[in-house]
């Protein structure tokens, strides 16, 4: 008798996520390849704010109700958040005032750079000290060293803060999957490796391109923030159609990636927030934090809908602070 | 106690804001300018360059500024030379020299527990590192000397790389009667190789 066996083959969770991760980053770099303005503007408009609100929905799940030991690692954070983001406003919207020469300007930025910086070593510091059988002081050279930088070549160090952050969501999705879904982190790591080649693909076939036009103030504010009139050598269009992909990566980990590794990260479930849920908690007022993200969210549409030059401009003043944001909470996962 | 500590804290984090008020300054009237023409004369027997202005265009000029100077609009006085100050230098130096020092503490003190391997680790990215700065230090050094006079040489598509030329010039104003601005450049000839 005769046995007949069908020979399938199943694609595991991991697998699927690798594959759509590739084809979603090969599509994305060939559509933002030939059309990176159009897809700077469209991918602000559509993502910008809703990954705010995720990113915000994210850390308000991550906040403890008690600080316990840990209450000088968060109130440094928190105030750091608070304290860079108002100094930087103050910067960002008192630029080109005529009490500031360009020299003042150059000291105060690097002034902030500085204070960013220390910032972190002190978190890292706070949070080595956390961990009694580690030493974290080797972040003091770190951001020592770093500093110089800041100081002794600002502009490079200003915008590789530009293309650095993206991928900070990278690094806690990487975190997130080892907590929550340590079965996919082997495909990740494939995935992120990807990334490195996707770019190469970009720049192999974009670095002979013209510069993009600079004919109108939107077209110019997009190409100096992805650092035209920096690397001036360097076609615009290579540099905004990376800097477009990697946000665009950022937006997708943010909205999409975390949510699916983490339940806790999904919006509409606020029985997961600790904050929300606990008998401790803050249910009212972290729900009206939450309704207000939601409205600002709206809100920035109605203003790209209205200007959105101006807009752009506020919104990234503004994003700062979710940059600075990121930073006690990643540092928290290590 | 506690809560004037507060209040004041919060008051003095808003006052920053405060400066953000200060308007910005009316660039529109910077805009203002003098239309005319430009030649370039590349001269092989002219020794030094020379910008020569006719003066009735530096009539014009004068008068723009004066209109400028009505408007209490000192921007231009202030001069900056685009490249990195002298307290940057001082800053970035003594946050450098600190991280040295620091990172030979921690070094020293982690140095009982660390393996070999962490060490040479440690060495290679000590030396790397010094490596790194080393280069920022090289790219300081000026573009090459025909991007920094201004001569024929300023033209070839050498330079054009560097995407600017600067170089010492000689301001003239002459009393002919002409239309134009005439940059005068010194062209000479390079001398035959041996070979030739």
């Amino acid at each position: 008798m005769q046995e007949i066996r069908v020979a399938r083959t199943y694609l595991t969770s991991a697998q699927v996520f690798l594959i759509a991760f590739v084809t979603s980053c090969a599509l994305a770099a060939a559509v933002i390849g030939s059309f990176p303005l159009q897809m700077s503007i469209a991918t602000i408009f559509l993502f910008a704010g809703v990954h705010n609100f995720m990113e915000f929905r994210y850390f308000a799940a991550r906040m403890p109700v008690r600080w316990g030991r840990s209450t000088a690692y968060y109130s440094m954070g928190i105030s750091g958040v608070v304290v860079l983001a108002a100094a930087y406003l103050t910067l960002y919207f008192s630029s080109g005032n005529w009490l500031w020469s360009i020299n003042d300007w150059t000291m105060l930025t690097a002034g902030w750079n500085t204070v960013f910086i220390l910032w972190i070593g002190v978190l890292f510091y706070l949070r080595g000290r956390q961990k009694p059988k580690s030493d974290w002081s080797w972040a003091f050279p770190v951001v020592l060293l770093l500093a110089a930088l800041a100081w002794i070549i600002p502009q490079y160090w200003s915008l590789s803060l530009v293309y650095l952050h993206p991928l900070i969501a990278l690094w806690f999705l990487e975190r997130q999957i080892r907590r929550t879904k340590p079965e996919w982190l082997k495909a990740y790591h494939y995935a992120l490796a990807s990334i490195p080649i996707f770019l190469l693909v970009l720049w192999t076939t974009l670095a002979r391109q013209q510069n993009l036009p600079e004919d109108t103030n939107l077209f110019w504010r997009i190409t100096q923030h992805a650092g035209s009139e920096i690397l001036p050598g360097i076609s615009s269009h290579l540099l905004v159609a990376t800097h477009v992909f990697l946000e665009t990566i950022h937006y997708f980990v943010w909205i999409l990636l975390l949510p699916l590794v983490d339940f806790r990260a999904i919006p509409w479930k606020l029985d997961k927030i600790p904050l929300f849920a606990n008998r401790n908690g803050f249910p009212k007022l972290l729900a009206a934090a939450l309704v207000v993200s939601l409205l600002l969210v709206a809100a920035l549409w109605l203003g790209f809908g209205i200007n959105y030059t101006t807009t752009r401009d506020v919104y990234f003043a503004f994003a700062m602070a979710h940059v600075l944001a990121e930073f006690p909470f990643l540092i928290k996962m290590l | 106690m506690k809560k004037a500590l507060n209040l004041f804290a919060l008051i003095a984090l808003f006052s920053i804001a405060v400066f953000a008020d200060v308007p910005r300054p009316d660039n529109s009237k910077n805009q203002k300018s003098v239309s005319t023409t430009m030649m370039i004369h590349l001269k092989e027997d002219a020794k030094e360059a020379k910008l020569v202005i006719p003066r009735s265009q530096l009539q014009q000029l004068r008068a723009q500024l004066d209109e400028l100077d009505k408007g209490s609009d000192n921007t231009a006085a202030v001069v900056s030379n685009g490249g990195i100050t002298r307290t940057q230098t001082i800053v970035s130096g003594l946050f450098l020299s600190m991280a040295i020092v620091f990172g030979g503490i921690w070094f020293v003190r982690s140095g009982r527990k660390a393996s070999k391997t962490a060490k040479i680790a440690a060495i290679a990215v000590l030396l790397l590192g010094t490596g790194s700065i080393a280069t920022l230090v090289l790219a300081n050094a000026g573009p090459p000397p025909e991007a920094r006079s201004i001569t024929g040489k300023m033209f070839t598509q050498a330079v054009h790389i560097y995407g600017f030329g600067s170089g010492q010039i000689k301001l003239e104003v002459t009393n002919e009667d002409r239309q134009y601005i005439d940059l005068i450049v010194p062209d000479p000839k390079t001398s035959p190789s041996p070979e030739e």
